[in-house]
């Protein structure tokens, strides 16, 4: 039997009495289409957006709920002759008050500004793919650590800064 | 078949027919909103959200694996809504705020004495500023730690490092209008730090404040960037973030299963031979 495809397309693919179309041709590659399995997808109305709401309604009740509960705090108006011993920032900046008393530039501008370059610098570093949408990916297991350990840093610091530091900044403890 | 006919499929446009007042509420909603309430198949399903403003930043179909609560913990979604929650309390609170060192710790004392539910604005205010910063924080994390930040979403994040700078800003700007004790002293120590910088640091505190001291220079300035310029900015980014979220194919998730489990389909002329 000679190859069929020594013969020309018309002969090997011939038009059907009747039929308007025809097989033109197959190739012999692999097509995109066909080799990726699709993703089980499910509508995003009403799937996506009803939990979506849900989770407005829960976010309302919970915050709700800490505001019948607990009163923002109110102190006397501002007298900029009394300041407070120790006066605190924001409880998000104590991290950064806690490094300031130790170095002023570092903790203030230096090492903040080196933490923000690395966040934003993180992606176009780790170039190898693999791990999305996977919790604690064993192959970014480096990767996580490396944040986990200044995540977690940063963390500790703001603790001691809000419960362990009293009067002109000294150690105490919050008990 | 034309766009006007799939339409009209649909949903039938009776407009020409019976009496003007019993079709008007049912041409009033599809003038609006194109789809039925309750869409019945999956084509007019897929259409509520493509032809809805405020649902096409959706994508009409999502992924299984971007529902399964374990994997985001809803994190971002709820840092949305603590911000939502933010700007809607935020706005009733500017109906009774005025940023004057005279008058800013009154107006205080009007919310929590005068004002039908102030107490509670201004808690739901308060408390939702500091949930957001720390679910911002929480967010960060959970992408980071599910590698969600890699290709092609690289520059989301980014966009979601200047988002969380912004929130931290916007909560920062916020903590100054009660004018009390506690935010007095805390901008003073907040924006010392500012002057730290080499070279342009006193410049940079001084620009801050308007002034070489926290003061009415620096409340006004707080104010105008707490409810104006920040909330702007941060809803931008935010409008971004979104999109981007889109334009990257969703949430991220672990590539599909190998090719080689999927049979190669049999053409015809091979499966003669």
């Amino acid at each position: 039997m000679s190859d069929p495809i020594e013969k020309p397309e018309f002969e090997r693919f011939p038009l059907k009495q009747g039929k308007t179309y025809g097989l033109m041709c197959v190739v012999d590659a692999k097509s995109e289409a066909t080799q990726i399995p699709t993703e089980k997808q499910v509508q995003a109305w009403p799937n996506a957006l009803i939990r979506e709401v849900l989770l407005f309604v829960v976010t309302l009740l919970v915050l709700s709920l800490v505001a019948i509960l607990f009163d923002a705090p109110l102190e006397e108006p501002a007298n900029p002759l009394h300041p407070p011993n120790p006066a605190k920032a924001p409880w998000y900046f104590l991290g950064l008050q806690e490094l300031v008393s130790y170095d002023a530039f570092w903790g203030g501008i230096g090492i903040p500004g080196l933490l923000v370059v690395m966040a934003m610098a993180a992606p176009y570093l780790e170039r190898k793919p693999g791990g999305e949408g996977v919790w604690f990916a064993p192959s970014r297991s480096a990767a996580n650590w490396i944040f986990i350990i200044i995540m977690g840093t940063l963390g500790i610091l703001t603790i001691i800064g809000s419960l362990f530091r009293g009067e002109n900044w000294a150690f105490v403890v919050p008990w | 078949m034309s766009v006007q006919n799939v339409h009209a499929s649909e949903a039938p446009d009776r407009s020409g027919e019976g009496n003007l007042l019993k079709v008007l509420p049912g041409r009033l909603w599809r003038s609006i909103f194109r789809t039925r309430i309750i869409p019945t198949n999956e084509l007019e399903r897929s259409k509520s959200v493509s032809d809805n403003f405020f649902f096409h930043i959706h994508s009409s179909k999502v992924t299984e694996h971007t529902l399964k609560p374990t994997t985001t913990l809803g994190l971002g979604l709820f840092t949305l809504y603590t911000f939502v929650i933010l700007v809607i309390t935020g706005v009733l609170l500017m109906f009774y705020y005025v940023p004057t060192v005279a008058e800013a710790y009154d107006r205080m004392l009007d919310l929590r004495g005068a004002v039908f539910f102030g107490t509670f604005l201004r808690n739901l205010h308060r408390w939702s500023a500091h949930a957001m910063v720390a679910l911002a924080v929480a967010h960060m994390v959970r992408v980071y730690l599910t590698g969600a930040h890699k290709a092609p979403r690289e520059f989301n994040w980014v966009v979601g490092v200047i988002l969380l700078l912004l929130t931290l800003f916007m909560s920062f700007t916020g903590y100054l209008l009660p004018w009390d004790q506690l935010a007095y002293w805390a901008i003073v120590v907040g924006t010392a730090i500012a002057g730290y910088a080499p070279l342009v640091g006193d410049e940079m505190r001084y620009f801050l404040l308007g002034d070489f001291a926290v003061g009415g220079e620096a409340l006004l300035r707080f104010y105008v960037l707490h409810v104006v310029v920040l909330p702007a900015v941060l809803t931008t980014f935010i409008g971004v973030h979104f999109w981007r979220i889109r334009k990257d194919g969703g949430l991220a998730r672990p590539k599909p299963a190998p090719a080689s489990t999927i049979p190669t389909p049999v053409l015809p002329d091979q499966a003669k031979e």
